[in-house]
């Protein structure tokens, strides 16, 4: 599960290659014995908690209405996220890697700041602009229109929050694919849109997946933006970190870590595939 | 024709990229563009394709005007230093590409690409993804896609640049051979000689965006026009010498104009090219064989061992008053340096080492075209601007080199009215027009039109009025100096009023140290007037006895340069005030050009703040030369 | 990690594992992404024959969450269907009183809220969410139940605490919910005050009490609820908390540890507002009956059932469980919240108790 603390998105790099092992292995255990309480052994506790009352209780636990509502609208929110991202994200990219502006620095900055900015902030401000109360908020709520306290809400601080990892992803390659395949394309007779649609984005393709899928883990771990925008609604706006939390804090924790090892479940499979994929160089040296 | 450039020209910002540039590309020729980084010759080649829109002048391909079409609309074939060949697409679909964007049938474009395959020597490939092709390979790819929808023309930028050297000689050959084979006109461009050489039908050398000699292979190389081809395609030896009858004097030698050279007008300057190759070394104090045309003793500088050749540096004694062009002369250097090669078998029979006493002669030589000093005189119609006038066409015919009268009209309807006083100042110096005299009307603002003129037309001196009392013009002709200096790198001649002949020349290395250019500036300038140069330097206060040495020391190695040009030089100093003693000593002296250095380095072309260049231009009532 | 075999076999074989390799990866990431897809449209994909459902929006301060999901919800489902036949569907969150008011201010679609203390309720009003004080037009002035403070402790009371006043000395350590998003926290503030005050000690003994009692803190919860999960985690030797979530869990067997009832304590009194600006007009007479049904003798059995004092003080009486107490009183007796908040919480306990505890 994630926490809501901020983090930078992570270069998708391959496991380690093997090396033959040195003269000593101290080190090895060395990172283990860090890595145990730091890492394993936390994960290790989600997944003995949700099995202390046996599958029986575990599928009863996962099988609430509400814990199924969370799980699924979650995942709903992730697709969204992660589609919505693809588009904009991809654009996002394309527009500040081949476009010379003034201030096209800046925004590419300004556009990465939400890794930066703690997500219960990027909450904060959705809702004071957007809200009932917010700047344009306000002059929306007598027509009827409120984003926020609404799946739209969740999908605008998701969107938010997770475009960075998609620029994180999309932009290194667009920046590495040097202006002359455009150039060929053109003097071949592609129009702009046929190169774009036919060259560029296909070279993208590794990028945009992997931009996707961070998305998407992203999206379905957020929490602290979440918390401020969905209303925490059972049934309605509850994402499955909210019902962890909010159940985890009624005290029911078998019923918290049931969805909380399934949230891990996917996550871990998720980055196994990314890492799977990812580990596929773009363009090994001929 | 294939292609036809006119006036082409492309700037980016303030630096002209590609100047001028007209050329006709002959059908199924391969067209080599040759030119160092940086030189505009990708710039060029981008225009054709349609990438960058020229900022004037015109291209066709074929006869149709394509100057503003798009890229997609030009039918070029281009072919990258970096490939680029589509990574997500196998070898097939990359060369289907542009049939598939032209919506050929699936069958036709199955042939065509096994055509293609075939011709390019990659056939079963297709179904490859370029990842899994070397280097050479993509480029084949590459330029099968290029040449699979049949295009106008083909266009390849450096497309061996990224290749080890055996894979570069063997696709020069592919390349060769399949241009041969489909008769398509193709343009290449490159930065190396021997591709150039091997690969070309013509070649078209390019410097600092200017079109400099367009010829066949051998005809550039042993008969360039000018100095930057002769030094730039294979190294050249160019010695400057005097016409003298039927012979070329080069201090003590006298070499017989070739029959094949323009005629020289006698005593005007003549500069002859020969190649390494041509050098002919000999130990010893042997006779010069038949046909060996001597150029009398020297010393072996150094020598290098380079393969089948060894590079002979050799520095010659007897002809000083020749200007040696390539090799430079090294400042301070009296003999003049020749470049030798000689084969592996010459130097196995006959070890050279350095410091040997050898003779020199050479086998054949080939006459420049005659090129002085470049001179634009800028006429504004005021009265000062017209002794400019005079003064610059006294001085473009002595330095033997172009001249063009310069003229801006601020609308089209005065362009008449400013070529008729142009006319008019021509015939007032009895000055008839020739190649080497123009006159010229631009339109638009005066200080931006004179610059590009300047830089556009690679002007070495630029004639401006000098300040005039009570005249409005008097700001803007500042300006212009300062912009020219700073921006174009033109010396700038300020000219109150014209001086009847350019015998004596003041040349001041006051106010710091005495600068190099100045000097050979006005070397340049006295040689081809046959002026005397006075190397005059002042020191505003007593200095330290090694300063006044290191100075003394400078101010001989000046006037030892200046005596190696042919030029006849003295030194004078003088203590005390820099101005007052300068223009003492020009009134004194009775000098018709005063040389004085520009500062250099950030912020300069701001000559009117340094101290003693603003009341010296004010003051003096002599022309004034001031060298960036 | 997943192909460390694949160097050591031979090539042939080694190219048919990759190429297995690359197909099974791909293979099973789109069986995997097709999976969660079908699992989350599951609900679309199998469309149930019922009407939809009405709905209601009820927000609830955090101990209500069982009181109110498996007791009061249910039962009023089914008494609405056999009055009208529609089916009610009750979408409702439970957190902090305090961060409830905040969220129904910043503008949450709650068309009932139940908040633990009437203060969160003013400043619904303040806020214009609620065009007056119209809980007092509900029954019993809008409260809808009550439940004591009380100590809780360790299985056989180690510190042998029997009153607020032993939980001043050093060495005690009191987990003890957030006055400032906790409505239940506001009540113990005011029980650990008043209380002195009520056993006829003056105004200094009182903030003496309660300052020695905040000295001892040290965990705070945001809600009452989390504050119990701390302490059922092992944390702290006390819990300062409802008297219904002590009795609730022990009922159950949930809770192991010990009520010590005060001498004198408060009770708590929770407030039902219904922010009629959040409902549409063809809902309103649902939520007129829901509310309605709130002060039902059934329900008010229910929320006996769940540990919380009726306001039918009928429906106490015969519940063991219900421990005595020899004072009690009510925010009234204090003068009412707005008072006590400026005196008391404002005052005492955070401008006087809380600076003095800062370091």
């Amino acid at each position: 599960m994630e926490r809501p603390s901020p983090d930078s998105p992570a270069p998708i790099t391959g496991p380690p290659t093997r090396r033959k092992a040195g003269p000593s292995r101290l080190p090895v255990f060395g990172v283990l014995a860090i890595l145990l309480p730091l890492l394993f052994l936390p994960l290790a506790a989600v997944f003995v908690f949700a099995g202390r009352s046996g599958w029986s209780g575990f599928f009863s636990a996962l099988s609430q209405p509400d814990a199924l509502f969370a799980l699924r609208f979650s995942l709903l929110m992730g697709f969204a996220t992660a589609a919505v991202n693809s588009v904009i994200g991809t654009f996002i990219a394309y527009v500040l890697s081949k476009y010379r502006f003034p201030g096209r620095d800046a925004l590419g900055i300004l556009v990465n700041l939400p890794v930066a900015l703690p997500t219960v902030v990027v909450g904060t401000s959705l809702l004071l602009l957007w809200g009932p109360i917010g700047l344009l908020g306000k002059y929306l709520d007598p027509l009827g229109i409120q984003p926020m306290f609404s799946a739209t809400g969740i999908l605008l601080a998701h969107v938010l929050v997770t475009l960075p990892y998609m620029l994180g992803a999309v932009r290194p390659v667009l920046d590495t694919l040097e202006v002359t395949y455009e150039e060929a394309a053109y003097t071949i007779g592609a129009s702009r849109w046929q190169t774009f649609w036919l060259v560029i984005l296909p070279a993208l393709r590794g990028g945009i997946f992997t931009g996707t899928l961070l998305s998407f883990a992203h999206s379905l771990g957020e929490f602290g933006a979440t918390v401020m925008v969905s209303g925490n609604l059972r049934l309605r706006t509850q994402t499955a970190p909210l019902y962890v939390f909010a159940q985890f804090e009624a005290g029911n924790i078998e019923a918290a870590n049931a969805v909380a090892a399934v949230l891990a479940i996917i996550s871990f499979l998720l980055f196994l595939f990314l890492q799977r994929f990812a580990r596929r160089p773009e363009r090994p040296e001929a | 024709m294939s292609i036809v450039l006119s006036d082409v020209t492309k700037r980016f910002g303030d630096s002209l990229v590609v100047s001028r540039v007209s050329l006709e590309v002959r059908d199924g020729e391969l067209f080599v563009l040759l030119g160092s980084s940086g030189s505009g010759k990708s710039t060029l080649l981008r225009m054709v394709a349609g990438l960058l829109l020229p900022d004037s002048g015109r291209i066709e391909l074929h006869g149709r005007d394509v100057t503003y079409l798009p890229p997609q609309q030009r039918g070029t074939g281009l072919v990258f230093q970096n490939y680029s060949v589509f990574r997500h697409m196998t070898v097939a679909q990359n060369i289907e590409f542009g049939l598939r964007i032209r919506r050929t049938p699936a069958l036709r474009r199955k042939a065509r690409r096994e055509e293609l395959l075939d011709l390019v020597g990659l056939s079963g490939m297709g179904s490859r993804y370029p990842d899994q092709l070397s280097g050479g390979q993509q480029q084949r790819v590459a330029l099968a896609r290029a040449l699979a929808y049949e295009p106008a023309v083909l266009l390849l930028d450096e497309p061996f640049g990224a290749l080890d050297v055996q894979t570069r000689s063997q696709m020069r050959e592919a390349l060769k051979d399949i241009q041969r084979r489909l008769g398509v006109t193709a343009v290449l461009v490159t930065h190396d000689q021997d591709e150039a050489f091997e690969l070309a039908d013509r070649i078209g050398v390019i410097d600092h965006g200017h079109l400099l000699e367009v010829g066949a292979p051998d005809d550039l190389y042993f008969h360039p026009q000018s100095e930057f081809v002769a030094g730039f395609l294979g190294g050249g030896n160019v010695l400057a010498g005097r016409a003298e009858g039927r012979f070329i004097r080069l201090g003590s030698v006298a070499l017989p104009i070739p029959e094949a050279a323009t005629e020289q007008e006698e005593g005007a300057p003549v500069r002859i090219v020969f190649r390494p190759e041509f050098v002919v070394v000999k130990a010893g104090a042997s006779a010069p064989k038949d046909g060996v045309h001597s150029l009398g003793r020297g010393r072996v500088v150094r020598r290098t061992f380079a393969g089948a050749l060894e590079r002979v540096r050799l520095e010659v004694q007897g002809l000083q008053g020749a200007r040696p062009v390539t090799p430079p002369l090294e400042y301070g250097q009296r003999g003049t340096p020749i470049e030798a090669t000689r084969p592996a078998s010459a130097s196995e029979r006959e070890p050279l080492k350095a410091e040997d006493d050898v003779w020199v002669g050479i086998r054949s030589f080939h006459v420049l075209a005659p090129s002085g000093l470049k001179v634009l005189i800028h006429v504004d119609g005021s009265a000062v601007a017209d002794e400019g006038a005079m003064l610059g066409l006294l001085l473009g015919q002595a330095a033997g080199g172009p001249t063009t009268l310069l003229a801006v009209a601020e609308e089209s309807q005065q362009v008449e009215e400013w070529q008729r006083r142009l006319e008019e100042i021509l015939k007032r110096v009895g000055a008839a027009r020739s190649p080497w005299l123009q006159s010229r009307v631009r339109i638009g603002k005066t200080v931006p039109e004179v610059l590009a003129e300047a830089q556009e037309g690679f002007y070495e001196i630029v004639v401006v009025g000098g300040p005039a009392r009570g005249d409005r013009r008097n700001a803007l002709r500042e300006e212009l100096s300062s912009r020219l200096l700073a921006q174009a790198q033109a010396a700038v001649l300020r000219v109150k009023r014209a001086r009847p002949q350019l015998k004596r020349l003041l040349v001041c290395t006051a106010g710091g140290e005495p600068g190099k250019r100045d000097v050979v500036m006005g070397g340049r300038v006295a040689r081809r007037a046959g002026a005397v140069v006075t190397l005059f330097h002042v020191d505003r206060e007593p200095v330290s006895p090694e300063e006044d040495v290191r100075v003394k020391r400078h101010l001989e190695q000046g006037a030892a340069m200046l005596s190696a040009l042919g030029v006849q030089a003295e030194i004078r100093s003088a203590r005390g005030p820099v101005i007052e003693k300068i223009l003492d000593e020009s009134a004194a002296g009775d000098y018709d050009l005063i040389v004085l250095g520009a500062p250099t380095g950030p912020g300069s072309g701001r000559y009117g703040e340094i101290d003693h260049m603003a009341p010296v231009l004010r003051e003096a009532d002599r022309p004034i030369l001031i060298v960036p | 990690m997943l192909n460390s075999a694949g160097p050591r076999r031979p090539p042939i074989l080694r190219r048919i594992h990759v190429d297995w390799r690359g197909l099974s990866a791909r293979g099973s990431f789109l069986l995997f992404a097709l999976a969660l897809g079908i699992f989350t449209a599951w609900p679309w994909l199998t469309p149930s024959a019922m009407a939809p459902p009405r709905t209601l929006i009820v927000y609830g301060f955090s101990i209500l969450a069982e009181a109110l999901e498996d007791g009061v919800f249910p039962a009023f489902r089914d008494e609405w269907q056999s009055r009208t036949g529609q089916q009610v569907e009750f979408v409702s969150s439970f957190s902090g009183s305090g961060t409830i008011t905040n969220q129904v201010v910043l503008g949450v679609p709650a068309e009932v809220a139940i908040l633990s203390l009437e203060l969160d309720a003013f400043r619904l009003e303040d806020a214009g969410v609620l065009a007056g004080p119209t809980w007092r037009d509900l029954p019993h002035g809008g409260v809808l139940n009550r439940t004591p403070f009380i100590i809780l402790v360790r299985p056989g009371n180690p510190d042998h605490v029997t009153d607020f006043g032993d939980l001043t000395p050093p060495g005690i350590g009191i987990v003890h919910p957030d006055p400032l998003t906790s409505g239940g926290a506001q009540w113990a503030v005011l029980a650990e005050y008043g209380s002195v005050l009520f056993l006829g000690g003056d105004t200094t003994q009182a903030e003496d009490q309660l300052s020695g009692i905040w000295r001892n803190v040290v965990a705070q919860a945001s809600s009452a609820r989390g504050a119990r999960t701390q302490f059922e985690g092992g944390f702290g030797d006390v819990l300062i908390t409802y008297e219904q979530e002590a009795v609730y869990d022990l009922g159950r067997g949930r809770l192991d540890a010990e009520i010590v009832y005060p001498r004198s304590t408060i009770l708590s009194e929770h407030i039902v507002v219904v922010p009629e600006k959040n409902i549409p007009l063809q809902d309103l007479p649902l939520v007129r009956a829901f509310t309605d049904f709130l002060w039902t003798e059934r329900a008010q059995q229910i929320f006996v059932e769940y540990g919380f004092r009726s306001v039918n003080a009928e429906l106490n009486s015969g519940h063991a469980e219900f421990g005595v107490i020899e004072v009690p009183f009510t925010v009234a007796d204090l003068g009412g919240w707005k008072t006590a908040r400026a005196d008391i919480i404002q005052a005492i306990w955070k401008d006087r108790v809380l600076t003095a505890l800062r370091p």
